[in-house]
């Protein structure tokens, strides 16, 4: 038996591998606990261990970040990203996270690679720790073509834990983003599609899927004739997010069938009126279930739902807003599952279009199933379970091992 | 392709670029990157800045580093450009500072 401690950020897209992981891990008898924020906690299953790391971060302090990064693109959301939210929350979340690792003596700690405090702990601790890449944006060398940029953000890393106490020469070392023992990429080769950009081993397992609470209702009834296509764009509260949900209004209109916009309902009424009669609005969907009943997926590029799409076999079309979105739109088109299209200036025609080639064209659906393939053979949770298995009886192995 | 107009300067013989035709030129690829109908109101001038006031993303970016290539030719080294930039200096990069290089690099 094992004891695993999973160390996350709150980002839904971040916790549900994670859970999908922790209930195979449980299965097998091993014992398993999470930290992070109180937000996380309705997204674990009932019952789920949760060691509380920054109280103080609630609902309403990660909607304020949302809704200040809802204007970012580019090189100002990075920015926004490691100084005004990884690193805050690694600051804020350290000293409880050192407190789980000291209560639950796990064998091996699970850093997501945007909770850094995972990664600086378990080091400071001599625990084992390993990485969850629950993004490939990280994997594929995303500054090569920008070294400085890259230099930054391994500054602010270092910058953090020397004024977290590590000494200067500890934090130099390595990379908290980076396991070098291993890191967990919960997508696959095939779709990543081009050479790993990694210093430590990194083992692909496919999304993990399952394993999650129940989601909220949606009124099955209202479905009609195909084709069916779901809109989700996560949280978007900005004027270009207005348009989008126009735009996509107007061309869904036109496509005929049967679609499901997920987004507030007030938001769609107030960009668009009244949207046409074949589009449901829900602010929240059983995305899962749904999936069994789409022909297509509309996304900004979120890497679960991009990934949970491919697993059903349907094909994409993606506007990524910002981090991680540019990139995983375009392993997508990279591997021919789809279309990506512009975001802040999207026009009904053009989404029309991109909409009409991934229903039509037999390629995209093609590439889509190929890809649900590669996921199916990764293995998904359980291969990332046995992978943690195998870290955990190394670590036993040899119980004064240092740094990971 | 970007279309040449049989009197653009910085053709073979032809009289050298200047600031002002170069401006003319990068707002006319940006127009046709974004679309003219989104630069409706939005004058392009040296201080224009790309992430503020045209709000481009990173696929625009793109395609208008590969406009600028093909109006200016491979002596304009775009990506080279940016490769040597800091964070602050992405977010802040203005139309001016993109023309001021296409500049050194046709007058070098």
């Amino acid at each position: 038996m094992a004891r695993i401690l999973f160390v996350v950020p709150p980002l839904a897209g971040h916790v549900n591998p994670t859970v999908a992981v922790g209930a195979e891990l449980a299965r097998r008898g091993h014992v398993v606990a999470w930290s992070g924020p109180p937000v996380v906690r309705p997204l674990l299953p009932p019952g789920a261990e949760l060691f509380v790391a920054g109280e103080a971060i609630d609902d309403a302090m990660v909607g304020a970040v949302r809704h200040r990064t809802a204007g970012m693109r580019g090189a100002a959301a990075l920015k926004f990203l490691w100084e005004d939210f990884l690193v805050p929350l690694a600051r804020a979340t350290v000293a409880d996270v050192a407190d789980a690792i000291v209560s639950l003596r796990p064998d091996v700690v699970v850093s997501d690679q945007q909770t850094v405090a995972g990664a600086l702990e378990a080091r400071r601790a001599g625990v084992t720790w390993v990485t969850s890449a629950t993004t490939p944006a990280e994997l594929v060398g995303p500054f090569e073509a920008l070294p400085k940029v890259g230099a930054w953000v391994r500054q602010q890393l270092v910058d953090l834990q020397v004024s977290c106490g590590v000494p200067v020469e500890d934090a130099a070392r390595g990379d908290l983003r980076f396991s070098d023992e291993l890191v967990i990429a919960f997508t696959t080769a095939e779709l990543v599609g081009v050479p790993v950009h990694a210093p430590s081993p990194v083992a692909f397992v496919g999304p993990a899927i399952g394993g999650r609470p129940d989601g909220p209702d949606f009124p099955w009834e209202q479905l009609g004739p195909h084709p069916r296509v779901m809109v989700s764009l996560g949280t978007v509260n900005d004027a270009a997010g207005s348009r989008f949900y126009a735009a996509a209004c107007e061309a869904l209109g036109a496509l005929g069938g049967s679609h499901v916009l997920v987004a507030p309902p007030d938001d769609v009424a107030a960009s668009t009126g009244m949207p046409p009669a074949n589009v449901v609005v829900r602010p929240r969907v059983p995305q899962l279930a749904l999936l069994e009943h789409l022909d297509a997926v509309v996304t900004h590029g979120g890497n679960n739902t991009v990934c949970e799409a491919l697993a059903h076999g349907i094909p994409l079309v993606v506007a990524p807003i910002r981090d991680d979105q540019g990139i995983i739109a375009e392993e997508v088109v990279r591997a021919g599952a789809g279309v990506r299209v512009r975001f802040g200036r999207i026009r009904p025609a053009e989404l029309h279009a991109a909409l009409a080639a991934v229903l039509e064209v037999p390629t995209y659906r093609d590439a889509a199933k190929r890809l649900a393939g590669s996921f199916a053979r990764a293995g998904g949770a359980v291969a990332a379970a046995d992978l943690l298995e195998a870290v955990a009886a190394k670590a036993h192995g040899a119980p004064l091992a240092q740094e990971g | 392709m970007a279309a040449h107009t049989d009197t653009a300067p910085g053709q073979a013989g032809e009289a050298a670029w200047t600031q002002d035709a170069i401006l003319a030129a990068v707002a006319t690829l940006v127009g046709e990157v974004i679309g003219e109908d989104y630069l409706e109101g939005i004058p392009i001038t040296m201080a224009t800045s790309f992430a503020d006031d045209i709000e481009m993303e990173s696929i625009e970016f793109v395609a208008l580093a590969e406009r600028v290539r093909e109006r200016f030719g491979d002596k304009v080294d775009f990506i080279g450009w940016l490769a040597e930039m800091e964070l602050d200096e992405i977010m802040g990069l203005t139309v001016g500072q993109l023309v001021g290089m296409i500049l050194a690099c046709l007058t070098s």
